[in-house]
């Protein structure tokens, strides 16, 4: 039977990669360091196979059709928006799990929109490049990533109350998936930024550290009980991507966040938080 | 105005390789193909994105197609449009 070893919250931030020089060198230091750390604890959980759990950001689905949540497959290749240092490959998806995960969903009420081939965007694959594929490279073994994205930045919105229980329909399907798979999760996103609005560029530490220690004491209900109108006020509308951390963190079931890093980076447009959940 | 078409057609500026050929060829003649309104065709032509916004057009399509589309494609630019102070500069696409 699967098991799932453990999780991890992080950012996804392009404008890293677009402007690495904006930011102060100790903070970008440090925040490129957190996602090594964040490879190497991935390496060492003995992971085969990465859940990540990102969003679209109105670039892979368009007006005819919004899907609220939506899992890959099979082929799978991105991100379709290339950046400096994160260029377009093939993902390595665990096709078997995926459809397991799909199809114990039809059963259980949960109506997956399915990709068969699929491009991702930078939601899914900053995270895949560094920190699942790094984690290969330093533990000499493959591990393979599944897609999933929500309906967080582009409205209808899956409500955060959707988002927690399609976590748990992840867990039990993966829980129920035969063979000796070891399965982790990221949720990507977060934490406060304003994107493609007037106040791009602030940053809200006190929302952050708020959501950071709801996310450390596994306080996945506090974090649904937000409404969008306070994440939007507080947190901006990137921060609505707090849905992926609350899908991802039902699906691990941890005991306890640990704080990897924080650092506000207003030259980055963002809050960047890194958190290990971790299931003892 | 329904932010519906106006989004339609942004996404597909922002996207779409062959639209955005036919919008730099001859944009008037592009947007005629779409069931816009007189005023949602000068927004976009005007790159109007602090207006596209007051009709609910999500900000991650204004920025896509500014990026994607507008003369400078400068996010400084973009901020000004929308009324911003911020001089960040940098775009999220490479």
């Amino acid at each position: 039977m699967a098991e799932i070893v453990g999780g991890f919250l992080v950012p996804h931030d392009p404008v890293m990669f677009v402007a690495r020089d904006a930011a102060p060198a100790d903070q970008a230091e440090k925040v490129w360091g957190a996602f090594e750390s964040c490879a190497e604890r991935l390496a060492e959980s003995g992971a085969t196979t990465v859940v990540i759990v990102g969003n679209d950001h109105y670039m892979l689905f368009g007006t005819t059709c919004l899907p609220k949540y939506c899992i890959a497959t099979g082929h799978v290749e991105g991100p379709l928006d290339q950046l400096p240092g994160l260029k377009k490959e093939l993902v390595n998806n665990n096709e078997a799990l995926a459809t397991a995960i799909a199809e114990h969903g039809s059963e259980t009420g949960f109506d997956w929109a399915v990709a068969r081939s699929f491009t991702t965007d930078h939601a899914f694959s900053i995270p895949y490049q560094l920190i699942v594929k790094r984690a290969a490279e330093l533990s000499g073994r493959e591990i393979k990533a599944i897609p999933v994205y929500l309906a967080s930045a582009v409205d209808p919105f899956i409500t955060t109350h959707r988002a927690r229980e399609l976590g748990e329909q992840i867990r039990e399907a993966v829980l129920a998936f035969g063979g000796d798979e070891k399965v982790a999760f990221i949720g990507s996103g977060g934490i406060s930024h304003w994107v493609g609005t007037k106040e791009s560029g602030k940053v809200n530490e006190v929302f952050d550290n708020r959501i950071i220690d709801l996310c450390c004491s596994m306080d996945i209900a506090g974090l649904a009980a937000l409404s969008d109108e306070e994440i939007l006020d507080q947190g901006g509308n990137g921060a609505l991507e707090i849905r992926n951390f609350i899908c991802a963190m039902e699906a691990v079931n941890a005991v306890r966040g640990e704080l990897v890093e924080y650092q506000p980076v207003p030259a980055w447009v963002t809050g960047l938080g890194l958190i290990e959940l971790k299931v003892a | 105005m329904k932010r519906d078409v106006l989004e339609r057609v942004l996404w597909s500026l922002s996207i779409d390789r062959f639209s955005k050929e036919k919008f730099k060829e001859n944009p008037e003649k592009f947007l005629s193909r779409f069931p816009l309104e007189a005023e949602g065709v000068r927004m976009i032509l005007e790159f109007d994105v602090k207006g596209l916004q007051e009709v609910g057009v999500s900000p991650l399509l204004t920025m896509g197609y500014w990026i994607e589309m507008s003369p400078d494609r400068h996010m400084s630019s973009y901020n000004k449009k929308l009324g911003s102070e911020s001089d960040f500069s940098a775009s999220i696409k490479g």
